[in-house]
């Protein structure tokens, strides 16, 4: 069954991003499958959240956490059947919970049937759907992505004895989208999702979709007629499905993959989630505002997507070195916890759990423009591990409960796809969803009413954005309005009280009414309107005018 | 007649002797007075002055800036002042008590006019010693200032700011007391107006350099007659 | 605004929105407009490359412009990051403008700094001129780091001169604060220095006398010298001439300079009457140098002020001076302009007993200090002619001759300080 009724509902959704395999294990394998997952809606659409974001569970040898497909139209065993798929499908289009799958289309496995073909021979009919070199000197000064594990962006291939173009790690070659086939098999695999009933894809590594020579290899014109094509041919085909960017840019770079409103409809902000980050860890709001002044206005049906958290390192790529450097200091001084350009850390141990912060860092997710995506596991608070390999260290099994495996397998726990966080702090003991839900006051409980709020008001997803500027910079003001609807958004981002007096002329004589008490404040009047707030408190403020 | 005028003469050498006669213990016990209040007052100074020394009256002078005024007005100390003052003031009232015993006529009454005056006389003091003060303080600044300045005559410049406020001083004294009120008024102007017209014709014809100086300063570019100071600083 | 207090209403709420700082930079203007923009500009130039993460504040405190030199800092706009490729700053970099008083006064500027610098709880802070046409970020940088990364107090600053520049700094108020306070510390008298919050606190807390009023930044560096507090000195850079009729005359800074020295001996001296000896600082960067210099015009006019003065104020000195000082003075007027030598030690002397006289009161100390210009006059005319071809090195030489001097007279000093007339 597919929900139809909004083509721009991306714009009110709030995305829960999980991995089938961390989230619940039916079978007791040991690894999350389709079916826990679906066993688990319940609690989602108890949360508050309406779109799920899948990372890929297709067939893979799982070097990269199956960003590596060998196979695009498949589900992987390990997680259960196309079957289980379209039940879970169906589940949650029933809970009114949108799909979003992953589409890689940037690169695939080696063990993909396409590049076992195409390295066989140099004649094979699909050779040229990968990009293939006799020297490695093709495309110089092209940076490296992995940088920890990657010396080149060509790895040699002993089998066709020729070099082979990949972004990402070696064992992903890179397709060739100047071949028109290519192009074609990528439609044909969104289609056969698109006919099961998916609502959206998440497209990973769209900027790197061609190479030319004497350019970076990224964001290339011809990157944007293969998107525009393909939102053609969806809207054409499947209207009300969606199309979301991962392009790793600059705003100004990333707004040309919205193009006219005819490519993405929606892209993250990469670079304002590490600065929300630096502006609570420096109680300024200077980086947020800077980054949001540079980012260009985007078209009617479109959407930013942003998040705190995700199952990648927290990228520091958009940063300076100067902020780079800070982030480092402030958040991984154990070198254990960087990696590539990035920190491997969650949003809880980040905010050395302390629950204020991480409060206020999900407040300004869902009060800023954009379409908010939560971390699984985000809202209650879990930990990481980053001793585990990779960015294995954030993607540890869902904390259901203080019991066996945490309530999320029933195998034995050796047997886990991953151990459990199990330190006295974050682990599953004290950090679980059914301990959670025993309190009215707990994180698990807040994140649910906050979510409610917002989904009440669509403002929060829709309106227009004005900042102030106190002079106060460790308060974080502006105010979100949409027809008639306004809310002002006022956020201390400082570890002491402070008072503030905001400039609320343009509202005079409205009557603040705090959200979430629903308790009325003075009526605003000429004067300066004068806040106190406490410690990492924030308020939202629907402004009526009565 | 011989005997008329011998007669005379015997009679008014009598009435002078008798005078005398009269008069000499008055002036003995006016002298023995006037020797006892000198021993009093001495005795009294010498006192007040060891009470003075004991009571520290010369650190709290100096604490309290007394002592720089007096030092000012070149002056001594505020115990020297005090106990001198004692001295003076107590030989004075034994003065003036040596002198009612002689019982002249009419000398009672000034010696009471003299009293009923004595506190313009005290004001009028005041008042001079202020003006020298002032006026020691203010000549000594212009002959700073003129030095400094390189000014060709830089006493004259003191010499007539302090000359001024003396006689400023004298005037307002003599003003305070009632003595001869209009003339030292016509007198004072003028003198001081006189004065003042020597000085603006020595001035403007003897200063045309400087009164073209000063108004350059005042009124344009700052240019100095002294040398081009080095950065001192 | 109650009656008893001085920050003003509008400070306070700006000082409010700032919050603590780590930094605190203060530009104390009056009519500036023209170069403070380029001051304001090398202090944020200096926290971006060296305090980026840091909280920062720039005070400016205006003792009353007719320019509009507050709206020229408050128009400034700030580097903005170029393009879309980066932010070049972590934090706000607040400028808080504040008008101390309707006319300047370097001590109420001081004063409203310190109290600044004391509620926003700032570690380390500098004074910087607003005239200082050289003025460069790397300066910034040298007067704070001491103070806030290396707990000292009072950072004086240190300048390349050239051979003929900053005569009265090197020839009376170093050698003589060095040989009584003990610390020889070169340019207690500048337009720019560093402090520590705590020093800052301190000094708010004792009232600024009349007398150091125009020169406070000496009074804090000595009241931190006896205050046992570290003290060190920094190397900026060359020292620029002011512009040509800019600043007060000689009369007027020796009575600034000179009259804040001696209120300093009288007031501080607890700590030096028993002091003995001298010892150096630490100096971060280079050394001071002195860098050669064409000989200046002649000075025969100032020989003439000196002989002026001593034969005019003769009964002036006579009140400050021994006999046998002026004595002395006398038989040197006499010399031919061109056989004139004023000895370190007379030099010395002089200085001793004015600085005696001064703490008696001997007469007004305002004449006191204006009775010492003609004689500087005269000892600078003598330190022209003999060094007027001299190298660098062979002044230099000199100074320390004359610094070693004020240290052999000292007792003198006391003695001179101890008696009762």
């Amino acid at each position: 069954m597919a929900l139809q009724e909004d083509n721009l509902w991306y714009k009110d959704a709030v995305v829960y991003q999980l991995h089938v395999r961390t989230f619940c294990d039916s079978d007791g394998n040991g690894i999350g499958d389709f079916r826990g997952l679906t066993n688990k809606l319940d609690y989602l659409q108890e949360l508050g959240i309406n779109a799920i974001w899948l990372l890929p569970f297709y067939p893979s040898p799982l070097r990269d956490d199956g960003y590596d497909i060998s196979d695009y139209t498949s589900v992987n065993p390990t997680y259960g059947t196309i079957d289980d798929f379209k039940t879970f499908l169906a589940a949650a289009h029933s809970r009114r919970i949108r799909v979003i799958t992953e589409l890689v289309l940037n690169h695939t496995s080696d063990q993909h049937p396409w590049f076992q073909e195409a390295r066989s021979s140099t004649d094979n009919p699909k050779r040229d759907w990968y990009v293939w070199s006799d020297a490695d000197t093709r495309y110089p000064g092209v940076r490296i992505i992995f940088v920890d594990t990657e010396m080149s962006n060509w790895a040699w291939d002993p089998i066709s004895k020729s070099y082979y173009w990949h972004r990402f790690f070696s064992h992903q070659p890179d397709l060739n989208f100047d071949n028109p086939a290519v192009r074609e098999a990528m439609w044909e695999v969104m289609k056969f999702w698109l006919d099961i009933g998916v609502d959206g894809f998440r497209l990973d590594a769209v900027p790197y979709l061609v190479e030319r020579e004497g350019t970076s290899c990224e964001n290339l014109p011809e990157t944007h007629e293969i998107i525009r094509d393909l939102r053609k041919r969806l809207d054409l085909a499947y209207p009300g499905k969606m199309l979301l960017a991962e392009a790793n840019q600059w705003p100004a770079d990333v707004r040309d993959y919205f193009g006219n409103g005819d490519e993405f409809h929606m892209a993250f902000h990469f670079p304002l989630m590490p600065r929300m980050f630096m502006a609570v860890k420096l109680e300024d709001r200077k980086p947020i505002i800077e980054i949001l002044e540079q980012t260009p206005q985007i078209p009617e049906n479109c959407q930013w997507c942003i998040f705190l958290r995700n199952h990648d390192e927290l990228t520091l790529e958009m940063v300076t070195d100067i902020e780079r450097d800070y982030m480092y200091d402030a958040f991984a001084n154990d070198k254990a916890m960087r990696i590539n350009l990035g920190i491997r850390r969650r949003l809880a141990p980040m905010m050395e759990n302390d629950r204020r912060r991480i409060e206020l860092l999900n407040g300004l997710l869902l009060s800023m423009p954009g379409t908010p995506i939560i971390y699984y596991g985000d809202e209650i608070g879990m930990g990481d591990n980053v001793y585990l390999g990779d960015r294995n260290g954030v993607r540890t099994p869902m904390q259901w409960n203080g019991g066996w495996n945490a309530g999320f397998s029933s195998s034995d726990p050796e047997r886990l796809y991953s151990p459990l966080i199990s330190n006295p702090v974050y682990g599953y003991q004290s950090i679980n969803v059914d301990s959670q839900r025993r309190s009215e006051h707990s994180l698990l409980s807040w994140t649910k009413s906050v979510i409610q709020t917002r989904n009440s008001f669509r403002v929060f997803s829709r309106g227009t954005i004005e900042f102030l500027s106190p002079s106060n910079h460790r308060v974080l003001a502006y105010v979100r309005q949409l027809g008639e609807e306004k809310v002002l958004v006022v956020n201390n981002l400082s570890s002491s009280a402070q008072a503030v007096e905001l400039n609320l002329q343009s509202w005079k004589g409205h009557i603040p009414i705090e959200m979430f008490g629903r308790n009325l404040f003075p009526r605003i009047g000429e004067l300066p309107y004068l806040l106190t707030l406490a410690p990492y408190q924030f308020f939202w403020f629907r402004l009526r005018r009565i | 007649m011989k005997d008329t005028i011998v007669q005379g003469l015997q009679q008014a050498y009598q009435n002078l002797f008798h005078m005398i006669a009269e008069f000499l213990p008055r002036l003995v016990v006016m002298l023995v007075i006037i020797l006892s209040g000198l021993l009093v007052a001495y005795a009294l100074k010498y006192v007040v002055r060891t009470v003075l020394r004991l009571t520290k009256l010369d650190r709290l002078s100096e604490e309290a800036g007394a002592s720089r005024v007096l030092r000012m007005a070149a002056l001594p100390s505020m115990t020297e002042v005090l106990s001198r003052s004692i001295f003076w003031i107590t030989l004075l009232g034994f003065v003036l008590v040596g002198i009612s015993i002689l019982n002249i006529a009419g000398l009672q009454e000034q010696i009471a006019r003299l009293l009923r005056l004595l506190p313009e006389i005290f004001v009028a003091m005041l008042i001079l010693f202020l003006g020298l003060v002032i006026a020691n303080f203010l000549s000594r600044a212009a002959l700073l200032a003129a030095v400094n300045a390189g000014y060709a005559s830089p006493k004259m410049a003191s010499w007539s700011i302090r000359f001024g406020i003396w006689i400023l001083a004298i005037a307002m004294a003599l003003d305070e007391l009632g003595v001869a009120r209009q003339t030292v008024i016509a007198a004072f102007s003028i003198v001081f107006g006189a004065f003042m017209l020597g000085l603006a014709i020595a001035f403007g014809l003897g200063g045309q350099g400087l009164a073209r100086s000063f108004l350059e300063r005042s009124l344009g570019e700052k240019k100095s007659d002294v040398p081009d100071e080095l950065q001192p600083l | 605004m109650a009656d008893d207090v001085f920050l003003g209403d509008d400070l306070l709420r700006q000082l409010m929105s700032v919050g603590e700082v780590d930094l605190l930079v203060a530009i104390p203007t009056y009519n500036n407009a023209g170069t403070v923009v380029q001051a304001v500009q090398a202090i944020e130039d200096s926290y971006q490359q060296n305090f980026v993460r840091d909280r920062v504040v720039i005070l400016n405190v205006d003792g009353g412009s007719s320019d509009h030199t507050t709206d020229a800092i408050l128009n400034m706009n700030g580097k903005k990051a170029g393009a879309h490729r980066g932010i070049t700053s972590l934090r706000t970099v607040h400028r808080v403008t504040t008008q101390y008083a309707r006319t300047p006064s370097q001590g109420l500027a001081l004063r409203t700094v310190l109290a600044a610098a004391d509620l926003l709880r700032a570690r380390s802070c500098a004074v910087v001129s607003p005239a200082t046409s050289n003025l460069d970020p790397a300066w910034v940088a040298n007067l704070l780091k001491p103070a806030y990364r290396q707990d000292f107090s009072f950072v004086a600053p240190l300048y390349s001169r050239s051979k003929f520049q900053g005569l009265l700094a090197r020839n009376l108020l170093y050698p003589m604060s060095r040989a009584v306070f003990g610390l020889r510390i070169r340019e207690m008298y500048s337009d720019e220095w560093g402090f520590s919050g705590r020093l800052a606190t301190q000094c708010l807390g004792q009232t600024l006398d009349e007398a150091v009023r125009a020169r406070p930044e000496a009074w804090m560096g000595i009241s931190a010298i006896c205050s046992g507090m570290k003290c060190c000195q920094a190397f900026l850079g060359p020292k620029a001439p002011p512009p040509p009729g800019s600043g007060p005359d000689i009369v007027e800074t020796i009575r600034q300079t000179v009259g804040s020295l001696f209120w300093c001996f009288d007031n501080f001296q607890d700590h030096w009457l028993d002091r003995t000896g001298t010892e150096g600082v630490p100096t971060f960067g280079s050394d001071h140098e002195l860098t050669p210099e064409d000989a200046p015009a002649s000075q025969d006019k100032s020989f003439e002020l000196f002989r002026s003065g001593v034969k005019e104020l003769d009964t002036v000195l006579s009140s400050i001076l021994t006999k046998d000082t002026r004595t002395q003075l006398r038989e040197i007027a006499a010399l031919d302009p061109d056989k004139f030598r004023f000895s370190l030690e007379l030099w010395v002397k002089i200085l001793y007993e004015f600085a005696a006289s001064y703490h008696r009161t001997v007469i007004a100390r305002d004449h006191m200090l204006q009775a010492l210009v003609p004689l500087y006059r005269g000892q600078l005319y003598s330190f022209l002619l003999e060094h007027g071809n001299s190298s660098p090195e062979e002044i230099e030489a000199d100074s320390e001759a004359l610094c070693l001097e004020f240290e052999r007279q000292k007792p003198y000093l006391i003695e001179r300080w101890k008696a009762k007339s």
